[in-house]
């Protein structure tokens, strides 16, 4: 009898525990670090007076050999200040955002984290400075070199911190453009498809994508949209959270999608084989010489410049161009680092964001050497490794003719059910273009 | 089963004469075996070549080198890895046993309904999947002030394999012959002595069984320990193969992905060829008897 | 009158009484609190619009569950979810039963057939995931280059990228890893029927057919019943490959119950939505094991 009394005790007080626990929201560890911080600089001796310390950093990709942040970086910051050991973890994308998540609810966040601009990704320094969670950086040096922060800045405060742009694009192979007698680079539309139907004529495939991972969807849409969306009303996205747009008006998104569905249809992207085949493995076909093109991102780049089957041949990388002409880039911030609000480290952390990102120590020179960015600024921005190949979209940026990436955005989600929509298109599901643009207008309401 | 298992020695004389029948059974049986086996040669052969050999993997065994392993096992750091497998999974089935035995004890003896109730209580908890409740219970850890180390994924394990193991010695707690307790309850034994010198013992082929089937569940799953361990230092051989997601689709990458997986899973072939039967009867046994 | 009442609390024994319940204590903490009270989390997260970040969040009663039904993903989830199990259920036990049959008889080589068969459940799911992800591929993978072998167009092979077969092609991986427990159960099973039993029927005249089906299969019922449900439940449980190899794709056309709800979650932040989603399958997971466990008794009585 006693243990029957236990044993429902017991129930009942998990049940009461989930109330109160319920009522409360577990609000308390959300801490009240937001404004703790935000005033006067920080402590630029604070590694150096700290004894021995550990900082934890978290980011996503995909560790390579020499890994840039899991394995020279720690080593140059042991270098710099012997004291400090930074242990670097580096998960898939999608590890990556299980993990964050459950150490931001468990409030076991690492101290530096990789967050993305405005609403991108689970990662999104909008979402994630909105709870709370990040550390404003507006007292550190590198603000200062940066000439836009607007898609990091939330609440007036600077929350992550990045040094370059990322750039989407078409990776081609100059060789077998020659071979088939294309010496210039498409300068609109219809001159790119000619250019893939010379090429399916002789024989190469056109372009080949990793379309079994979604989101390389993206690189093809986006820039799209950049010519047809932006171009003609920059504030489309802004406009869709007041209600203004909607991603069903016709000639927007509607026009986007018909014009990339276009390569599918055409057979200039195998549906039937990129459905099947993932971004890496399309990358490696690429450079094996299976295929004159891939649609893809400047933070690609080591991988898609390097030797495969087909050896060393001529790549260049140019912005799909409009319809009239009147080319715009797909390029925005990129992905940068951002201290955790509930960090025992702020200021060592600040130091250290501070030293990396200066313009000239070994640890930014090293960043540079990774060709994963394209810096704006400090010595050595202009040898970014493949500088040649992003130089006329630096071009067109400072000419004002880029525009943010779409998914930034919009609030995260909308851009899978994008994905998931062109794929069941492409895939021969019966979709239509029009059920799709409706499909992101409902997701985008309901996430909003 | 004990002597089945001896009249089955005794037949081992006696096989199958062949026939048409028997040799189209054999046939059917080998081109089976076959078709399930050969993922893993061909894996194991391309394992065994250098990084950068891209012949196509169905050349069977063309050249022999371990310098995909050395690749695999230096990016994986895989002692230590393959140590925090070892701790974690160890660690977990120790508490396992102990608790489960325990609570299985007066599921398994007492008969009332609340003992009946419990039963059912426990059991439920194998139907429901653990992604669907990561979240909260992320958010449970962090109130009751449970930091993220290498002891956290154990705590889930121990929590998740409760279900299973409760079933498993409750149905074998039936096996245990009542009256040997009662004849020492005569003597005057203690509730805990009899616990431990009589039940827990005779719980013994249950035992086995929860090991071996909870340990290859534990040293295999990826789920835990992926959301829990912050520390490369701790991670555990599943999570160290979680870096190589990317390459999985790049052929160029396959001969240093298929070392991996190799050095992932050496560990748990080697403990099957040498405990085959234990393994076998292990698994067997804690679906027939429970 | 004093025995009266201790019937009525049910437990009688001298030898075990009511104190042994204190056993159940540790048992019972793990379960209740990393189990139970989370889970009940789950259905108070389920009417908000919480999304796994930001505590500030608001009540927004059925919301979640009436738009999860709206949007089609939970009717696409749960087909996937179902299709999966079936595959799974019919192919581990169909397979997983001839090759018992096939192994209980005197046959050499007995122990290495098993061996193989088992084989492929050692493995972690990851590592599974990655080695069908090659055996898959189009072009390069193992199937793809042993069709060209066979001077077929192994080009056109792409069970993943296809919205019809993925599905299936997961559901396959998860027989082969699995199948080769299903079976060491029913040999387990097969290997307690009694020899004479079989000679009795052998002597009636029955073929081995008929053995099977009318003498061994009734015997071992319960084995069936055992299997069937492990494999429901893993079925009901998909997730690994989904999220391994195909990421819920091509389209949403290899989206589980689990992965879904992952997904709702982690990438799209709506992890109210998610606790919804989980809710509901929660009560679709019991209804359907519930229901096979009904089922499979009555048909151990028929059998």
């Amino acid at each position: 009898m006693k243990a029957k009394k236990v044993v429902s005790m017991l129930c009942v007080g998990a049940m009461a525990a989930t109330m109160l626990a319920g009522c409360g929201g577990g609000g308390s560890d959300k801490s009240s670090s937001s404004e703790a911080a935000s005033s006067g600089p920080y402590d630029e001796q604070a590694i150096e007076n700290a004894g021995d310390i550990t900082i934890t950093m978290m980011v996503s990709g995909v560790a390579t050999e020499n890994d840039f942040e899991t394995e020279v970086l720690p080593e140059l910051v042991k270098e710099k200040w012997p004291n400090v050991t930074l242990e670097v973890t580096k998960l898939p994308d999608d590890n990556y955002y299980t993990t964050l998540k459950s150490r931001l609810s468990s409030g076991e966040c690492p101290d530096i984290i990789l967050t993305q601009p405005m609403y991108a990704g689970a990662n999104a320094c909008y979402t994630l400075a909105d709870a709370g969670y990040l550390a404003p950086l507006n007292d550190l040096k590198w603000a200062e070199k940066m000439s836009d922060l607007s898609a990091v800045t939330y609440d007036d405060n600077i929350v992550t911190c990045t040094a370059g742009v990322s750039i989407l694009g078409v990776y081609y192979n100059k060789d077998m453009f020659a071979e088939c007698g294309i010496t210039e680079e498409p300068k609109t539309w219809d001159e790119f498809l000619d250019d893939c139907a010379t090429l399916k004529d002789n024989g190469y495939q056109p372009i080949v994508m990793g379309d079994k991972d979604m989101y390389v969807m993206q690189f093809g849409l986006y820039q799209i949209a950049c010519n047809e969306v932006y171009a003609e009303n920059p504030d489309y996205d802004d406009q869709l959270r007041t209600g203004d747009t909607h991603f069903t008006d016709e000639g927007t998104w509607d026009k986007v999608l018909e014009m990339y569905d276009e390569l599918y249809e055409n057979g200039y992207i195998d549906a039937s084989q990129s459905l099947g085949i993932g971004a890496s493995q399309a990358i490696q076909s690429f450079i094996d010489g299976n295929a004159a093109m891939t649609i893809d991102g400047s933070f690609n780049a080591p991988a898609l410049m390097a030797e495969g089957a087909a050896g060393a041949f001529e790549r260049g990388y140019f912005p799909i161009p409009a319809e009239s002409g009147d080319t715009y880039t797909a390029t925005c911030l990129s992905a940068g680092y951002s201290i955790y609000s509930g960090s025992k480290y702020i200021d060592e952390c600040k130091e250290l964001l501070d030293y990396w990102f200066d313009g000239e120590s070994d640890i930014w020179q090293a960043y540079l050497a990774t060709g994963k960015i394209i810096a704006t600024y400090g010595e050595g921005s202009d040898q970014t490794a493949n500088y040649e190949l992003f130089a006329p979209f630096v071009d067109l940026m400072n000419e004002g003719k880029a525009f943010h990436w779409c998914n930034q955005a919009w609030p995260s989600g909308t851009e899978t059910t994008m994905e998931e929509k062109f794929g069941e298109l492409i895939g021969g599901q019966g979709t239509t273009v029009q059920d799709i643009t409706q499909e992101m207008q409902t997701r985008f309401e309901d996430l909003m | 089963m004990a002597f089945r298992r001896k009249k089955d020695d005794r037949e081992v004389e006696t096989y199958m004469k062949l026939t048409p029948k028997s040799f189209l059974l054999y046939l059917v049986i080998i081109v089976f075996c076959i078709i399930i086996i050969s993922p893993l040669v061909i894996v194991f052969s391309s394992s065994l070549r250098t990084p950068e050999n891209q012949v196509s993997p169905l050349n069977l065994f063309i050249e022999f080198s371990l310098a995909s392993y050395q690749k695999a096992f230096t990016n994986m750091n895989y002692p230590m890895e393959f140590l925090n497998s070892f701790i974690t999974t160890a660690g977990s089935v120790l508490v396992i046993v102990i608790i489960a035995t325990m609570a299985a004890y007066p599921i398994g003896r007492i008969k009332s309904k609340l003992a009946r109730f419990m039963y059912f209580f426990f059991i439920s908890g194998l139907i429901i999947p653990s992604q669907m409740v990561i979240v909260p219970i992320a958010q449970t850890l962090s109130r009751l002030g449970i930091p993220n180390t290498r002891f956290t994924p154990m705590l889930m394990f121990i929590t998740c394999s409760l279900p299973f193991s409760v079933f498993l010695y409750s149905g074998f707690m039936k096996s245990v012959p009542v009256e040997i307790e009662e004849s020492a309850y005569m003597d005057g034994a203690s509730l805990f002595k009899r616990f431990t010198t009589i039940v827990f013992p005779l719980l013994k082929p249950a035992t086995v069984s929860t090991i071996i089937t909870q340990g290859l569940w534990i040293w295999n799953d990826y789920f835990y320990p992926m959301v829990f361990i912050t520390r490369k230092e701790q991670y555990s051989l599943p999570v160290g193969m979680l870096q190589f997601l990317g390459d999985k689709e790049n052929p160029a990458q396959w001969n240093i992905l298929f070392a991996a997986c190799v050095l992932c899973a050496l560990p748990l072939i080697i403990i099957f060829m040498a405990l085959q039967k234990q393994f076998i009867n292990g698994i067997a046994a804690g679906a027939v008897k429970g | 009158m004093e025995k009266k009442r201790k019937k009525k609390k049910g437990n009688i024994s001298l030898v075990f009484t009511n104190r042994m319940y204190v056993f159940l204590i540790p048992a019972l903490l793990f379960f209740l609190i990393l189990w139970i009270y989370p889970l009940l989390q789950l259905f108070y997260y389920s009417i908000t619009d919480f999304n796994g970040i930001n505590y500030d969040f608001d009540y927004v009663g059925f919301e979640n569950f009436s738009r999860i039904f709206e949007n089609g993903s939970m009717v696409n989830a749960i087909k996937n979810t179902l299709i999966y199990a079936v595959v799974v259920v019919v192919l581990s036990n169909l397979i997983g039963l001839g090759i018992a049959i096939a192994l209980n008889t005197r046959i050499h080589f007995k122990g290495i057939f098993r061996t193989c068969a088992y084989f492929p459940a050692l493995f972690s799911a990851i590592v599974v995931g990655f080695i069908w992800s090659y055996v898959y591929m189009p072009t390069n993978g193992m199937i793809a280059g042993l069709l060209d072998m066979f001077g077929m167009d192994g080009s056109k092979f792409n069970p993943l990228g296809s919205f019809t077969v993925a599905l299936f092609a997961i559901a396959i991986v998860e027989v082969w890893k699995g199948f080769g427990t299903t079976m060491i159960i029913y040999l387990a099973g097969l290997q307690t029927v009694d020899e004479s039993l079989l000679e009795a029927g052998r002597i009636d005249g029955c073929n081995e057919w008929q053995l099977t089906r009318f003498v061994k299969l009734p015997l071992i019922s319960s084995t069936i019943t055992i299997n069937v449900i492990l494999n429901v439940i893993a079925g009901l449980k998909a997730f690994d490959y989904s999220f391994i190899m195909t990421n819920g794709g091509p389209g949403s056309s290899t989206r589980t119950l689990m992965f879904q709800i992952y997904q709702m979650a982690f990438t799209d932040q709506q992890m109210g939505r998610a606790s919804a989603f989980s809710v509901v399958s929660f009560f679709v997971i019991i209804v359907i094991t519930v229901f096979m466990l009904f089922f499979m008794n009555k048909r151990e009585v028929e059998l």
